[in-house]
């Protein structure tokens, strides 16, 4: 569903994604890791067509990002690091706008608006003006906004940073059912940033390292984790070798 | 093209939902109720003193349209270059702070959904001053001598185009203002800036710094003063509605790449 290919974004002399390739299969969640300012924004925000890719290319639900931007855009749910929200209005009116301009057509709207509400726990505060919310509903709207047109992929940058422990559960699992959803309600792919590691443990079954803008990991959870080494030491491992590397050279 | 509407719709509900809409409209109508009040007070001395002076030829050429509603349309174009880019200041750098272009940029719109759907916000908004600015020539219509010297409705309905018109131009080139920068005050006063210069290019014309005659030319017509000048006289010349076209399609352009630069950056 998600194809990258050699995605390298330059500002100026500085590289912050350097020729990154995945693939991400139907129904796959991926954690997408790396300490901050490893370059997990520029790659969701290359995958999302926010930032133009210098080099490579992306494609998306089988449209590519340069040869069909309007299709690409459309098979995907996007949710920045922070959520795009407009504080003065409504909930509802907030997702029906969002609805409109993903080309959720005219008769299907008020029932994906709904669907998108009841999934992200918002029925109680739908009337409720954005700006009145506390941090948790915004992110749950910002969610909302998400997969309010029924994207075939998910794109979701930091989606439980500044939640309290409960709403983190409660993301999660509205991840987890997104990705492997009951009889009727179509599948997601979904790939998610975090620098938090329980969070690609409990939701995630491949997981994509990268590293001052390289791809240092991509490999299924469960392979990593084969030989009995925790997340933790890969990630320590594979964010500090460099540093290891030039201390033993030098 | 089809969300052209959808933008331009949720902008406009934005402004209407903020104070800052009511505070344009109620200021503007105020200040129409005022320019109109003086105008005509001024209108009814210029007559009174002509009639003492008993200078008839001159009586005979004043009319409602050249004296009253004329210098009214003026002062009303110049509360547009006030009141113009505090709407439209937060149109594009209110996006930016909000975060939401980040949620427009990845929909399925185009460039051009934006920025038109942004700019029919603005034309929607300034067609509600041209409401209250046609209100006051309606009321002469109503209570005004309708025999020698009362209004012409052509040159009133071609005046007010020429406001229009140019709260349209300056819509524009606010749109364009906000697109440069994410805070609204940096937009409000580039705006009034911009519009400054537009406005002053002609004086600056008449100062016979410009040099050749050509170029004094073209910097009378690149103000759009001489413009409303000539609707306001009920010329209905294609050369001045080009003017305001391509001053409007100018600035759009400008626009859109403004906001696609920083995509590329």
């Amino acid at each position: 569903m998600i194809e990258a290919k050699g995605l390298s974004k330059r500002y100026g002399d500085v590289v912050a994604v350097d020729d990154v390739s995945f693939e991400v299969g139907k129904g796959e969640v991926v954690g997408f890791l790396g300490p901050n300012g490893a370059g997990k924004t520029t790659t969701m925000r290359m995958l999302t067509g926010f930032v133009p890719p210098t080099d490579g290319t992306a494609v998306i639900a089988g449209h590519d990002i340069f040869g069909d931007p309007i299709a690409a855009r459309r098979a995907v749910g996007y949710l920045p690091e922070t959520p795009p929200l407009y504080p003065e209005m409504t909930v509802v009116s907030y997702l029906s706008y969002v609805a409109t301009i993903k080309d959720v057509p005219r008769s299907g709207r008020r029932e994906a608006v709904s669907r998108a509400l009841e999934r992200c726990g918002l029925g109680r505060v739908r009337h409720q003006v954005i700006g009145t919310l506390s941090k948790g509903f915004r992110q749950r709207v910002g969610l909302a906004q998400a997969i309010v047109h029924d994207p075939a992929v998910l794109i979701l940058d930091e989606p439980t940073v500044g939640l309290d422990p409960l709403q983190i559960r409660e993301i999660r699992t509205l991840i987890r059912e997104l990705a492997a959803p009951e009889q009727g309600e179509s599948q997601h792919t979904v790939i998610l940033s975090t620098h938090i590691l329980p969070e690609v443990e409990a939701i995630c079954r491949r997981v994509v390292l990268i590293h001052d803008g390289r791809k240092v990991v991509d490999a299924p959870l469960a392979e990593l984790t084969a030989g009995g080494r925790t997340l933790d030491e890969i990630f320590a491992r594979e964010t500090t070798r460099d540093l290891a590397d030039e201390e033993a050279s030098s | 093209m089809r969300h052209v509407t959808s933008v331009a719709g949720r902008e406009l509900r934005g402004l209407f939902v903020s104070p800052v809409a009511y505070a344009v409209l109620a200021l503007f109508a105020v200040l129409a109720g005022v320019f109109f009040t003086l105008t005509t007070v001024a209108f009814n001395e210029g007559i009174l003193r002509l009639q003492q002076f008993q200078a008839f030829d001159q009586l005979a050429q004043i009319n409602l349209n050249d004296h009253l509603i004329g210098p009214f349309y003026d002062s009303m174009a110049f509360m547009l270059m006030l009141l113009i880019p505090a709407i439209t200041m937060g149109f594009f750098a209110s996006e930016k702070t909000n975060g939401t272009d980040e949620l427009l940029l990845t929909s399925p719109l185009t460039m051009w959904d934006v920025v038109l759907g942004k700019f029919l916000a603005g034309v929607v908004f300034v067609a509600l001053l041209g409401l209250i600015v046609a209100a006051y020539p309606a009321i002469l219509f109503l209570y005004a001598d309708q025999t020698a010297g009362g209004p012409e409705l052509g040159k009133t309905v071609a005046g007010l185009l020429g406001v229009v018109l140019v709260g349209w131009t300056y819509a524009a080139i606010g749109i364009f203002a906000s697109s440069l920068t994410r805070s609204q005050v940096v937009a409000f006063l580039l705006t009034l800036v911009l519009l400054v210069i537009l406005i002053i290019l002609p004086f600056v014309a008449d100062m016979g710094v410009a040099g050749a005659s050509e170029a004094r030319e073209l910097l009378r017509y690149l103000s759009t003063e001489p413009h409303l000048a000539e609707l306001r006289k009920g010329v209905l010349d294609s050369k001045d509605i080009v003017y305001f076209a391509v001053m409007i399609a100018a600035f759009l352009v400008m626009t859109k790449a403004a906001v696609e630069s920083v995509r590329w950056r």
